[in-house]
């Protein structure tokens, strides 16, 4: 063959597995030389389990973590099914990266103001782990992460523990409703962000979670004076190549797999809304 | 470059030495239908019909292949690429058919990552194009300057007669297989072909401009009609030589099996629906919408050009002609009488 198959796997172990949440684990994956293969924040790789099948995942571990890929998966479907049945030494398939990833040279210098919904927060944690690598390169650093209930939030101990400790940092956390469990913030997350009425000036707002949320979150950050140029999200669609080809997140000119997953708001205006 | 003749006699010799050192695609009469398909004894080759009834494009987008098979056991994961290599010939494509590949090479050729299955498709298969004689009703290539007596990004030009078929090699690698063919063939160099020229249907189009109106039409009320008949059939993006997309799926059980690709089609539903259930292109409407602006707006964006050759067989396919030319028409793509 002339050229390398781009639809072609390698073979990844999974390394060890975290129960996050009743229905969302992490696993840790490493080829044999460590990472499979380099890659910025935002980015995501196919990973595979036949005879399932294949499915594209965003990398949620930083890429200044360098002895393995870090994916948390929701078991919504079949393949992300498969994966939460693996057992740790299990060799899987991978492939990628796939994707443009965040901007993170434009945000250099920038206050930044991460929103996270549920499994949304995966993609916005490779990010944040590169932010606080290069934490001179950045300006202070907001995360609001909201979930259903308690036992929904992903990442305890760092959204608890680690980043609250970070240099010039703030953790918001909020659950939906009230638990017996739960002292802290309850309400949605886009009120939440009226709430805390952060300001635009030199800020980016980067944001991730269900559709319902993002929707919200967009209004709120409008109202809040952000233009669409300082608020990014990332993309969630059916993809089964990852390289442009299949059709499947094809949005006007672009295909979210290889031109996305992350746009910022003037971008996505002007693409045809259909994600 | 080097001209060759052979009498239309002769021409079943010519396909049996074609086909010794690997597949040769042609076109066959199959019951009412002509098909693209290999050759072999018997085989009822129509090189007089004008369309196929589905694209040659499954030469280079197969509609199925297997490209990796796997082993697993004891927490193990084998994966092995599974390449062709023999050579291929594709044999009487016609001069829309072979723009299509030309709108298909952009995308998985130059497009980056390059997609490797088809170009080593691509690569090993020799195309010897075939230049219409007559148009047949439902053609109307000339719309998109297509010229159905040229071929370019063929490997060889055929021009066939009553009595005969004179074969123009425009590469080297045309060149090499006219030679390969040694004494079945007689020299061509004396033979003239005279130009033809061919009118395709005239269904009153007027495609200039069309993209660029279409820019910002993704929320025109016209969508909320120029969907309503259509059945989701699929067979418009099967026959069509210009759709491309596919689906990767794995066939096979816990310990061995492949994964293959196949043509998928945007007009099912299920195309675009998430693992959580959540569907982009819900219904009808916006399937419709994806096919057309895809050929109409969202191809052109990018390279230039409306993705459609005017071959027609999707106005001869489409159960209820909810096809290119009634869409163009809806939307707006439509000469006025002058009076």
């Amino acid at each position: 063959m002339s050229s390398a198959n781009p639809l072609m796997p390698q073979t990844a172990t999974v390394l060890d597995i975290t129960v996050e949440t009743p229905d969302i684990k992490t696993l840790r994956v490493a080829g044999s030389e460590g990472l499979p293969f380099d890659f910025m924040p935002g980015q995501c790789a196919m990973l595979s389990v036949p005879p399932v099948g294949e499915a594209i995942f965003s990398i949620t571990s930083s890429p200044t973590c360098r002895d393995c890929l870090e994916f948390s998966i929701k078991d919504v479907g079949s393949v992300s099914g498969a994966l939460h049945a693996v057992s740790p030494g299990q060799q899987i398939g991978i492939r990628g990266p796939y994707g443009n990833g965040f901007p993170v040279d434009e945000m250099k210098g920038k206050d930044l103001l991460f929103i996270g919904g549920g499994i949304g927060l995966a993609p916005l944690r490779s990010l944040i782990g590169y932010c606080f690598a290069h934490r001179g390169d950045y300006g202070h650093i907001d995360i609001l992460y909201g979930a259903r209930s308690p036992a929904d939030l992903i990442r305890k101990s760092e959204i608890k523990e680690n980043w609250p400790e970070q240099p010039d940092t703030s953790v918001y956390l909020t659950v939906d409703a009230e638990f017996p469990d739960w002292s802290g913030h309850v309400g949605f997350v886009p009120s939440y962000v009226t709430e805390l009425a952060f300001t635009p000036e030199n800020r980016v707002a980067i944001t991730c979670g269900p559709p319902i949320m993002i929707k919200f979150v967009l209004q709120a950050l409008d109202k809040l004076n952000f233009a669409p140029e300082q608020v990014i999200t990332t993309l969630e669609m059916r993809m089964k190549c990852g390289v442009g080809k299949c059709g499947r997140c094809n949005l006007g000119p672009v295909y979210v797999c290889k031109d996305g997953p992350v746009f910022n708001l003037a971008q996505l205006n002007a693409l045809p809304a259909e994600y | 470059m080097l001209k060759k003749v052979i009498t239309r006699d002769k021409l079943p010799a010519l396909w049996a030495h074609l086909s010794e050192q690997g597949p040769l695609i042609l076109p066959v009469q199959d019951g009412p239908v002509v098909l693209f398909k290999p050759w072999q004894e018997g085989t009822a080759v129509n090189l007089d019909a004008v369309n196929s009834a589905v694209s040659p494009k499954d030469i280079f987008l197969p509609r199925e292949e297997t490209f990796l098979h796997y082993r697993s056991g004891n927490q193990q994961l084998e994966l092995k690429a599974v390449a062709e290599e023999e050579p291929v010939i594709a044999f009487g494509l016609h001069p829309c058919d072979l723009k299509a590949i030309e709108m298909l090479d952009r995308v998985f050729m130059e497009q980056d990552p390059p997609d490797a299955l088809y170009r080593n498709r691509r690569e090993r298969t020799t195309v010897v194009a075939l230049a219409c004689s007559e148009p047949d009703p439902f053609c109307f290539c000339n719309d998109f300057g297509i010229d159905p007596t040229a071929a370019p990004g063929a490997d060889i030009l055929g021009h066939l007669t009553d009595s005969s078929l004179l074969l123009e090699a425009l590469t080297d690698k045309g060149k090499a297989l006219l030679e390969q063919a040694g004494e079945l063939l007689e020299d061509g160099s004396g033979e003239q072909v005279e130009k033809q020229e061919i009118k395709t249907a005239d269904f009153g189009l007027k495609l200039e401009g069309l993209p660029a109106d279409l820019k910002n039409r993704f929320d025109d009320p016209v969508w909320d009609e120029i969907y309503k008949s259509c059945l989701s059939c699929g067979v418009c993006t099967y026959v069509c030589p210009t759709c491309y997309c596919f689906d990767v799926e794995d066939f096979g059980h816990a310990a061995e099996g492949e994964r293959f690709r196949c043509w998928d089609s945007c007009m099912y539903g299920h195309f675009t629906v998430m693992a959580g259930g959540h569907n982009p292109r819900p219904d009808r409407k916006e399937r419709v919408r994806q096919r057309f602006m895809h050929k109409l707006q969202y191809y052109p964006e990018v390279y230039d050009e409306i993705a459609c050759v005017g071959c027609g067989r999707c106005l001869r396919s489409c159960p209820v002609n909810l096809d290119i030319v009634q869409a163009i028409k809806a939307l707006g793509g439509e000469k006025v009488e002058q009076r």
